[in-house]
């Protein structure tokens, strides 16, 4: 704070123009002159200077436009022009933002009842939302870098999906079952990776999340393989479906069948599922079992010094993942009522840890967040067709250029005297892997 | 000195694959005690700390607790047995807070409300430091912090042994110096009974009742921690010319 760093007007313009100089020598040949083969062989050119002087104009204000950005939300040490006014209204935010969200998500169906687009995105958003959350377990908290967390997620939708069709038994019951199966799988996962860390376990991971969709496919007479699983039953409101039968919730009720009621009811449901995922979460981070994942995460010599079995220790924490992870599947095959391997592609995997990454290690507001923008994200730049993935990239690649911890990069203490202070992002070490 | 000692090591021998990093070690410390080991780098003398600890396991020999045998005793069983330790290079927990990693040290002893309380309190009065960065992350502390709080962290299981790893690599002598004064006050009021590793031989040696002098994985000397200042041998090879304290 003592040597001011070169900031202000002049050093925003001053790199502005050195940009624009380098555009204009770059682009005063690719762009300025235009050369093509003549009718008969020879060179023709002609030059183009409105395009130069509108491109070089285009590069000026975009350089001032970052350097501004960087300056209000950029990496620390330099001081910032934001004015104190936008500082406070930001922490007033940021202390707002998660119970109006949380607000905002329960009122989704009452405000778009008869927007069936919306509240299918809405109910996508917090599919990966609570996928986030449960490998945020593992991945933010217990620093064990998983690639291949759509393995539990499949094992969760394939133990609904099969014991719903062969054996016809109810959500309420599947639920339970798929996560524990998938936590069983957790630790299957868990026991052979032990001594692994960063980049080798991170390849492991991927292994067997390779494994589990292959197994998927080539068993057959279990899984039907491509074909996958249909007719896998909708959920029921507590043993009352969600039809309009004469037994079916609507007609109990008195009111008219509309099959919006079902869409409504999975919202809540995997809205429940989700914040369920993230009490179990909050709760955990401040028993000495969520203490000894973050240490895990910090230090593995230093926690077996303090007494802290290591093993067990990781092992809850693919566990603890996993089970989320097959909650989320088997919620996943009630609402689409069929599931094949095609479904479980690493890509999913990707999808989840870049949320889980993108949001924050660790922070669960900054997960929900990221998944948000990425899912919805996805959605809102479906107009701009083939160009929807590189504006994506883009922006993600400019998240991290400008937020390296996350949208939301701090974690708050769990053990305090007085009140939790949050720790800032700018202390948090990054990069860790 | 008839009475059985707190901890004996006896002919331990460990190895990182096919390198022998301890060659059949004899120590013994006796409750009360402060003991240093001395030696130069790669001696073996953190070898020993981690043998203690059974990361590595020991090839052959014993080590015997309270004349109990806890050579195959898994790692993390051995902190329950109130065996602390301060390892090489603090090892704190950077992005937790001072406070979380005191209790991480803590949650591996059962122990009352009460009982955690008091022993908080005595690692502010013997690191005051401690209770000013309280919520501070880790891994924001000074060099000098985070030694305190390693040690801290440590003393927050309630040992009866406490196993110091260079407490002083790295510090500032005035640094250095507190630090030692708070392992003597922690003997001296507390009865804790102390292993400390170093290089500062001269410190060290000063600090405790008796000391070992460790040579290539082997016990060269034992003796009172003044007899071992004045041997002309240590002189040499460990306060003359080479690092002072």
């Amino acid at each position: 704070m003592t040597a001011k760093p070169a900031t202000g007007t002049t050093s925003i313009l001053k790199t502005a123009f050195v940009n624009a100089l380098i555009a204009l020598v770059l682009f005063s040949l690719m762009v300025g002159i235009r050369t093509e083969a003549g009718a008969s062989g020879q060179l023709t050119y002609w030059t183009r200077f409105g395009e130069l002087a509108s491109l070089v104009a285009a590069v000026f204000g975009g350089s001032i436009v970052i350097e501004l950005l960087r300056q209000w939300i950029g990496p620390t040490g330099a001081e910032k022009l934001v004015p104190p006014a936008v500082q406070s209204g930001m922490s007033f935010i940021g202390r707002y933002l998660a119970p109006a969200l949380l607000i905002f998500t329960l009122l989704v169906p009452v405000i778009f009842y008869n927007q069936r687009y919306i509240l299918d995105l809405a109910i996508l958003v917090l599919t990966y939302v609570m996928l986030g959350w449960g490998l945020n377990v593992v991945v933010g908290l217990a620093g064990l870098l998983d690639l291949g967390y759509v393995a539990f997620y499949a094992v969760g939708a394939y133990s609904y999906g099969l014991l719903a069709t062969n054996f016809g038994w109810s959500f309420w019951i599947c639920l339970p079952l798929a996560g524990i199966l998938a936590a069983f799988w957790g630790v299957l996962l868990g026991f052979p990776v032990l001594r692994l860390r960063g980049d080798y376990l991170a390849i492991v991971t991927l292994a067997f999340g390779e494994i589990i969709r292959l197994v998927i496919i080539n068993w057959q007479e279990l899984t039907g393989g491509p074909n996958g699983v249909s007719g896998i039953p909708r959920p029921s409101f507590f043993g009352i479906p969600l039809d309009n039968s004469d037994d079916g919730l609507a007609a109990k009720l008195g009111i008219e069948y509309s099959p919006t009621h079902r869409i409504i009811f999975l919202f809540y449901l995997i809205l429940a599922l989700a914040l369920l995922t993230n009490w179990a979460t909050i709760r955990l981070r401040r028993l000495p079992i969520g203490r000894a994942w973050e240490a895990l995460r910090e230090d593995e010599v230093a926690c077996r010094a303090l007494g802290i079995n290591t093993t067990t220790t990781k092992l809850t924490a693919f566990a603890t993942g996993a089970m989320f992870g097959g909650f989320a599947g088997a919620f996943f095959a009630t609402r689409q009522g069929f599931i094949s391997p095609e479904s479980f592609t690493f890509q999913e995997s990707a999808l989840v840890l870049a949320i889980v990454v993108l949001g924050g290690m660790g922070s669960q507001l900054g997960v929900a967040l990221a998944a948000l923008a990425m899912i919805g994200g996805f959605e809102l730049f479906r107009g701009l067709e083939t160009y929807r993935m590189l504006v994506f990239g883009m922006s993600m690649v400019l998240i991290m250029i400008w937020r390296p911890r996350g949208l939301v990069g701090h974690r708050a203490p769990t053990v305090y005297l007085t009140k939790a202070k949050a720790i800032s992002s700018d202390l948090v070490k990054e990069g860790h892997g | 000195m008839t009475t059985s000692p707190l901890l004996a090591i006896q002919g331990l021998r460990a190895a990182y694959g096919k390198i022998e990093a301890l060659k059949g070690v004899d120590v013994a410390i006796n409750a009360g005690e402060i003991v240093a080991l001395i030696g130069a780098n790669g001696a073996g003398k953190s070898t020993l700390m981690m043998t203690i600890f059974g990361k590595p396991r020991a090839r052959a020999g014993q080590i015997l607790y309270e004349g109990r045998d806890i050579t195959d005793v898994p790692t993390h069983e051995i902190a329950h047995l109130r065996i602390a330790q301060s390892p090489e290079g603090r090892r704190i927990f950077p992005r937790m807070s001072v406070a979380e990693n005191l209790q991480m040290g803590a949650d591996a002893t059962e122990c009352t409300e009460a009982e955690r309380e008091a022993t908080l309190q005595r690692v502010f009065t013997l690191f005051p430091r401690l209770k000013e960065r309280y919520d501070q992350r880790g891994g924001t502390l000074s060099g000098g912090e985070q030694q305190m709080l390693a040690i801290g962290r440590a003393l927050m299981s309630r040992p009866r042994l406490l196993l110091l790893d260079e407490p002083s690599l790295g510090l500032a002598p005035l640094i250095a110096r507190q630090i030692f004064d708070a392992i003597r006050t922690l003997n001296r009021q507390d009865g804790l009974t102390v292993l400390i590793v170093e290089q500062n031989a001269n410190h060290a040696l000063k600090l405790a009742h008796r000391g070992y002098v460790m040579v290539n994985g082997l016990i060269t000397l034992a003796g009172t921690g003044a007899e071992l200042l004045q041997r002309p041998e240590i002189r040499a090879a460990y306060l003359e010319g080479g690092r002072h304290g």
